[in-house]
């Protein structure tokens, strides 16, 4: 298995007299550029310091016009850390492909990044969460189609030699010829971050993609998921690869598990309390009523709604604890879901500097070596509940 | 009261939902955004006019919307559902959407509508008073810019099913069956409304080609078109007239029938 370490960039220090939403209308007057620039520079000494520590990768994404996660442009980040790293993957997870326009755009800054990482680029590909079509004005009623429109002339600009021309019902481009090409062929690891979508299920495990579930849900939200993703594969006559699974938590390791909760929980509840309210935005048009009732079905269960500190550990909303607790819910959790890939946020709501960083350093010496003994290379994740066929 | 009665035809784009209610000259309806398929005004119009409602492609039954990309092919649709329906020239009452879906067909074949009575149309952006934003409401929210009165038994039942909707992930139980109407008529309405929101930059230039008399209805309390654009098409179109109705908003054929039932007959009489 493989172990990321995923970054938000979330803003800190958000003025506790604002109440709205931490997305779309979130004033702009309320971030402060020179606490951005310390916040770009330490985040970006943590994922770097990832390298340090021994994990297989690190994860960055794209969300716009908020304080949750300030990486408009995930490419600009990955593209130093492609420059200040040497070994990790970088997963950029993803680029929210149909508000780029022409998409060629995406193929062009994924394989400069491969270039000059020397092809450690992982391509995550998204639809984009709902506030992005309230941020662009982007059409959501299109936002399927569009994403499918745009990944298949991104892989074949990739996987077909230039110039040709694309001629589609969002995109008309006459010469499709990009300079550079990436290094990683046929094309980088693609990956797909999903929320529940069966048609998102049936696209992955038809290309043979990677899924990677989307968090903030309780724990049984992605048990479901992660068996729909296999039984997705199966139908398309193939079992599901471990590494094609991906599971995003929020992790904090302390020395105990009272300590760990102490040190972390004030900064969980400014996530839940001060960043998340407003991304559950659903624009119209944007889910198919095919998904509606799945999709429905695990929103109750949604972090948003969780308000004591035994939910969020009974539900698996974060894994808290000892070295050993981590990495017993770890085991059991990656077991149950089939995950070859954890993604873990080791930077969540307003966790300062020191705690985020011995967070990762506790994970990397006492946790992931447990979880790649458990769970080998190229060996199966997920196990079947005793007594179940 | 006049029963209306469901049938589903056969429209180059899918099967479309028709209801159909009364007797005597031929009046279609175009609903607005709810996708209502009958109002209060309706219903008493039903005793002088035999009413159809063609559903709009993505509102409730009708299949089709896939093939919808913009006006233009909603006018087309529009056309398709004449020929179908055995019309030529019909009098057309729209409310909202179905306004500005009247005002697209009456700007591009003004010989395939006799007269028009729009309620509250959308289909222009007036900079200094913009419409209001309907889309990421609440049914709550959309209450008190459709009604004048939230005591309206309608307004009244959208405040407390806000315990259930709008931003979805607050609520613990969500009925798909709730859900899924309003799911479907907000995406179909974004389809023709989301870019650009809820007008089309041309329509303005293209008022002057009505020919067919048309009456400008207005709720004098709308909370989501301001009556400045209600004032804009009766200026702006040939020989238009607009009534303003107070105690009315957006949604006035539910609040306000007897008065607009009345202006109805008298202009089409």
């Amino acid at each position: 298995m493989r172990c990321f370490a995923f970054h938000l960039m979330p803003y800190i220090g958000l003025d506790p007299a604002y109440e709205g939403p931490a997305w779309v209308t979130v004033p702009n007057s309320l971030y402060d550029p020179g606490v951005g620039h310390q916040l770009y520079n330490r985040y970006l000494d943590e994922l770097i310091y990832a390298e340090e520590l021994g994990f297989d990768g690190v994860c960055v994404n794209e969300h716009h016009q908020n304080a949750y996660g300030n990486m408009p442009s995930p490419n600009l980040i990955a593209s130093i850390l492609a420059r200040q790293t040497s070994r990790l993957k970088i997963a950029v997870v993803g680029n929210a492909l149909p508000l780029y326009d022409p998409p060629t755009r995406v193929a062009e800054e994924f394989a400069m990044i491969d270039v000059i990482s020397g092809g450690r680029l992982i391509a995550g590909m998204v639809v984009g969460g709902g506030p992005e079509y309230y941020s662009f004005s982007v059409n959501p009623s299109y936002a399927r189609e569009r994403f499918r429109e745009a990944h298949d002339l991104i892989k074949k600009a990739w996987t077909e030699p230039g110039p040709f021309e694309w001629v589609g019902k969002h995109f008309r481009i006459r010469y499709v010829n990009p300079w550079p090409r990436p290094i990683q062929q046929p094309h980088p690891e693609i990956w797909i971050p999903g929320a529940g979508s069966l048609e998102t299920f049936e696209f992955v495990a038809r290309n043979r993609y990677s899924y990677m579930g989307i968090p903030y849900f309780r724990f049984d939200v992605f048990e479901r998921y992660f068996s729909m993703f296999r039984d997705a594969c199966e139908a398309e006559g193939y079992t599901a690869d471990p590494l094609q699974a991906g599971w995003l938590v929020p992790i904090y390791v302390a020395e105990t598990d009272e300590q760990a909760r102490k040190e972390y929980e004030e900064h969980l509840w400014y996530f839940v309390k001060r960043l998340l309210p407003g991304i559950t935005i659903q624009p119209p048009g944007y889910t198919s009523a095919r998904s509606l009732a799945s999709i429905l079905k695990a929103s109750g269960t949604f972090m948003l709604n969780v308000e004591t500190w035994e939910e969020i550990i009974e539900g698996r909303y974060a894994i808290v604890g000892s070295p050993e607790t981590v990495a017993d819910t770890l085991v059991d959790s990656l077991s149950r879901l089939g995950t070859g890939n954890l993604l873990g946020l080791f930077q969540l709501g307003s966790l300062p500097h020191d705690l985020t960083t011995r967070n990762m350093q506790l994970f990397a010496d006492k946790v992931m070596p447990r979880l790649r003994a458990e769970f080998p290379e190229g060996g199966p994740v997920y196990r079947p509940p005793v007594g179940v066929a | 009261m006049v029963a209306f009665t469901e049938e589903l035809v056969d429209a180059p784009v899918g099967k479309i939902q028709l209801w159909r209610g009364g007797s005597g000259p031929q009046l279609v309806y175009l609903h607005s955004a709810g996708g209502e398929n009958v109002n209060p005004a309706l219903e008493q119009l039903a005793e002088s006019f035999e009413v159809l409602v063609p559903i709009f492609p993505g509102f409730a039954e009708s299949e089709g919307i896939e093939e919808i990309d913009g006006m233009e092919d909603a006018v087309f649709h529009l056309l398709d559902l004449w020929e179908i329906l055995g019309l030529d020239a019909p009098p057309i009452l729209g409310l909202s959407l179905g306004g500005w879906l009247a005002l697209e067909l009456a700007t591009r074949y003004p010989e395939r509508v006799s007269k028009m009575v729009l309620v509250n149309p959308v289909g222009l952006h007036l900079d200094e008073a913009p419409i209001a934003e309907m889309f990421g409401r609440t049914p709550g929210e959309l209450a008190d810019m459709l009604f004048a009165d939230q005591s309206y038994p309608l307004a009244a039942a959208m405040h407390e099913m806000d315990a259930f909707a709008g931003d979805v992930g607050k609520e613990t139980e969500i009925p798909l069956e709730f859900v899924l109407p309003m799911w479907k008529a907000l995406g179909a309405t974004a389809r023709l409304g989301w870019d650009p929101y809820l007008h089309n930059p041309k329509l303005r230039g293209r008022l002057r080609r009505i020919t067919a008399p048309t009456l400008i209805v207005a709720g004098a309390q709308d909370g989501l078109v301001p009556l400045v654009y209600a004032e804009t098409f009766a200026a702006e179109i040939p020989g238009a007239r607009l009534e303003v109705i107070e105690g009315a908003a957006h949604w006035l054929p539910f609040e306000k029938p007897d008065e607009l039932s009345a202006l109805v007959q008298a202009f089409l009489a």
